[in-house]
């Protein structure tokens, strides 16, 4: 199960491929939105709105989904801006 | 209440007396969560839910991720909830917000539903209440208010940035 991965604010170089196994995974919550999640995904990564809702309702149906995925500095933050908006994120190596 | 709607770049609501009142009791319990000391996060369900673990399975990494992230969590949450707390009509009446208060609006509404919800253990299936009969009910009741708000604030701003492109 992997979400769709292609984002435009991420550029892939060499070194960067290097350590690409982390992920940022936003996790399925009784209190978010689902309007509200679509929306969070597109202020923060940028995705169309057809992606956004893609991964939303990943998250709803199958309980969570990857959102981006990048070396682990990145996805620490990515993880912490998620956190600002209330979602329940967190960040693991690709499994 | 008038839900949030377009005006040009700006989004308006209309808030009554009560509402107003409401927005604000909850503001000053949500701020008393955030001057909570930061050893209290673990063991309190709200505090947990509105500074997660950044990472699962591996207390060393979460602990690292809180460390780090913690401190700007909480001071943008306070700042959100300043910003709220600036713009909200005490009397109630209109509330005009430009994109960035909007934004802070969108994020602080949501905590004081997290806030709200992780005390009420709602669940996928809770419905509103048919009747208002207790405390309980009452709360549940204002979550559900909370979340009309807050959606009309959602789809306000997405209209938006659909207008945009």
């Amino acid at each position: 199960m992997a979400g769709p991965l292609a984002t435009p604010d991420t550029t892939v170089d060499e070194e960067h491929d290097l350590d690409r196994p982390w992920v940022t995974v936003v996790w399925n919550d009784p209190v978010n939105l689902m309007t509200y999640v679509t929306y969070v995904l597109q202020e923060l990564f940028g995705y169309d709105e057809p992606t956004a809702t893609t991964l939303m309702l990943q998250v709803h149906h199958e309980g969570r989904a990857i959102v981006s995925s990048g070396p682990r500095e990145r996805m620490e933050h990515d993880t912490s801006r998620l956190h600002a908006y209330g979602l329940w994120a967190s960040y693991q190596r690709d499994s | 209440m008038r839900p949030f709607r377009r005006r040009g770049a700006d989004v308006v609501a209309r808030l009554d007396l009560a509402e107003a009142g409401i927005i604000g009791l909850l503001l000053d319990q949500l701020e008393q969560l955030l001057e909570a000391a930061e050893d209290d996060v673990a063991g309190d369900p709200v505090l947990a839910r509105l500074f997660p673990d950044g990472h699962r399975g591996d207390p060393a990494l979460a602990a690292d991720y809180r460390e780090l992230t913690e401190s700007a969590l909480r001071s943008g949450k306070a700042d959100d909830l300043a910003t709220v707390r600036a713009t909200l009509p005490p009397e109630g009446g209109d509330v005009r917000l430009d994109p960035e208060q909007a934004a802070a609006w969108l994020r602080c509404t949501n905590d004081l539903r997290l806030a709200l919800g992780t005390r009420l253990e709602i669940t996928d299936d809770t419905e509103p209440p048919d009747e208002v009969t207790g405390e309980e009910s009452q709360q549940l009741a204002v979550y559900y208010w909370l979340t009309s708000v807050q959606g009309s604030l959602v789809d306000a701003l997405a209209a938006g940035r659909a207008g945009r492109r």
